[in-house]
């Protein structure tokens, strides 16, 4: 059999088990919000443990890590400290938002500062920031999707076929099952692109060098450039360590896709527990990329930009069997598909609970929104496969934006669940978020990243003293409202009786 | 409203101990020590070039030190 039907027979074989998947979630749901949105806050600690790291990697973690460490070297194993990072950040904030959450009926991240902040405007801001920041996630996660399907396939089904059907196949789940779907389907997604990667690595670098140790000889003599800092290219530089460590720890943790998980977790023991012990996973993914990527650089060079980022199914299609490299291909379209249904989900939630819910048609049914928010899937189903098919440069721009947009969310989040002396304002919460939107895009396009910094730093320390400083001399929220949420946030930290 | 105590600073004596024993692992994988002192090939660990090596061990220390936390239940 010809080694492109059995890569792509495979990952049929999986996307037909995710849709069952999603049938089966079915019938557990119950017609409420709560139940389809926030997976009815039930999520115990193997669940939300895999769909957590699975919906934290994506086609970057297949693609774009292999690529980063093909063309700038050892410098990307800096992702260890971010992974590690969101573990803390899950473990010191995600259960006081779980907490809140739990406490007052929050379901998107707006709910939780518009609440606090007593503030339509917070809310606009804060879902806007939600949507515009992650909507351009699904062109990228769908365009990787497409990508993988269309090389398994050798090019016989076009990129924009190949796209079309995984979303469709994402969204079905999603509007059938609900997150209870997209939770069962990320379990299965999360083991196997671990599983795929680390066999598709060790595979190649024996096959190819005879191991780890004659690999790391090898690239010592050879490549010695990729094997230090700031690496071929001069791009890690201090500046931009610091900075991707930043963003992309707190940049994902909030954006709305993750911080809606701390709202369904059954507990808060179940989030420290998760917070402690997913940087293992989420680190260790990172070792066996390494190893292909600068193994990549060895054996073939010359690959450059985004074609850097093939690197692993180049190398699996000219080293490794053909039911091999099927395997890691589809380990490839779970690590993409448990992002993209995540972002989905996400992204319905936010329209369907704080623009639909709040403004459009308020006090409808339970499964009204329910049903509303099965059509919203649709619609950014299509708006995902246009934007994946149409490159608009404006887009493109966006993109890489995406984390340290969302990272704006940071001071406004803190000044609710962080209670300090004297309260973030909503005037304040408003300042930051404008001043660290304006400052990201003017670091990111017009004077990119000043003195080799990156823009999350310059951006987000501009929205802290803006924060901070409005704050000052602006109205807090109402007495009452700062008591009762500082007050439980208090009362859940340390007890009763804390002051 | 009563004044409450900051929560950015932690409060009890393990709380402490857990945030500083995290910030200074976190701070030996950051600059300038990451650019500095661990920026090299040799003395290779286990086969692995010293800079791979060192970070990983870091990690690992990291997060022991946030497993330590939570089955301490601070």
């Amino acid at each position: 059999m010809e080694p492109w039907v059995v890569s792509t027979s495979l990952i049929f074989v999986y996307l037909a088990v995710t849709i069952v998947i999603g049938v089966l979630a079915n019938k557990r749901l119950a017609a409420n919000m709560e139940d389809f949105l926030l997976y009815g806050r039930q999520a115990g600690f193997v669940v939300l443990y895999l769909t957590v790291v699975a919906t934290f990697h994506s086609a970057f973690a297949f693609l774009g890590s292999g690529g980063y460490f093909y063309t700038h070297g050892i410098g990307f194993w800096a992702a260890g400290t971010w992974t590690i990072l969101v573990g803390a950040v899950t473990y010191v904030l995600g259960t006081r938002i779980w907490a809140l959450g739990k406490k007052f009926g929050y379901i998107t991240p707006a709910d939780l500062l518009a609440d606090f902040y007593q503030s339509e405007t917070v809310r606009v801001l804060a879902a806007a920031v939600s949507v515009v920041f992650t909507i351009m996630y699904i062109q990228v996660q769908a365009t990787g999707l497409g990508y993988i399907l269309s090389v398994a396939t050798g090019d016989r089904l076009p990129l924009e076929w190949a796209t079309l059907i995984l979303l469709v196949v994402a969204a079905l789940y999603l509007i059938v099952g609900g997150l209870r779907a997209v939770y069962w389907t990320d379990v299965i997604q999360g083991v196997w692109m671990y599983v795929a990667v680390w066999a598709g690595a060790l595979v190649l670098v024996y096959k190819v060098f005879g191991g780890p140790a004659a690999l790391w000889r090898r690239l010592a003599t050879e490549r010695p450039d990729l094997l230090s800092l700031p690496g071929p290219e001069g791009f890690f530089t201090p500046g931009m360590w610091v900075g991707m460590t930043i963003v992309l720890s707190f940049g994902l943790v909030f954006q709305p896709h993750m911080m809606i998980r701390y709202y369904t977790s059954a507990s808060a023991r179940t989030l420290k527990l998760l917070g402690a012990t997913t940087p293992l996973y989420l680190m260790s993914l990172f070792i066996p990329m390494a190893l292909v990527g600068l193994g990549g650089a060895l054996v073939l060079p010359g690959l450059e930009g985004a074609d850097a980022d093939k690197i692993f199914p180049e190398l699996l299609f000219r080293y490794a069997p053909a039911w091999l490299t099927g395997l890691i291909l589809a380990g490839a379209t779970a690590a993409a598909m448990s992002t993209l249904d995540s972002i989905l989900h996400s992204n319905m939630t936010v329209l369907t609970r704080d623009v639909y819910q709040r403004y459009v048609a308020p006090n409808r049914s339970q499964s009204h929104y329910v049903a509303f928010g099965r059509c919203v899937v649709l619609v950014l189903l299509g708006v995902g496969w246009y934007l994946s098919v149409n490159q608009i440069d404006f887009l493109v721009s966006l993109v890489t934006l995406a984390a340290a947009g969302s990272l704006q969310l940071m001071p406004a989040v803190l000044g609710v669940c962080f209670p300090g002396r004297r309260p973030t304002t909503a005037a304040g919460a408003v300042a930051g978020i404008a001043t660290g939107l304006v400052v990201l895009y003017l670091t990111r396009i017009e004077f990119v990243r000043p003195w080799g910094v990156h823009e999350a730093v310059w951006s987000l320390a501009a929205n802290f003293v803006a924060t901070w400083a409005v704050s000052r001399f602006t109205r807090p929220p109402p007495s009452e409202t700062v008591e009762r949420i500082h007050g439980e946030v208090e009362r859940f930290v340390y007890g009763d009786g804390a002051t | 409203m009563p004044v409450r105590r900051s929560h950015y600073l932690p409060r009890t004596p393990a709380g402490r101990a857990a945030s500083l024993a995290f910030l200074a692992c976190m701070a030996l994988a950051q600059p300038p020590v990451v650019h500095g002192l661990a920026d090299r090939i040799e003395p290779r660990i286990l086969g692995m070039p010293f800079l791979f090596a060192y970070l990983l061990a870091v990690y690992l220390l990291l997060i022991a030190v946030l497993i330590r936390t939570a089955r301490r239940r601070v």
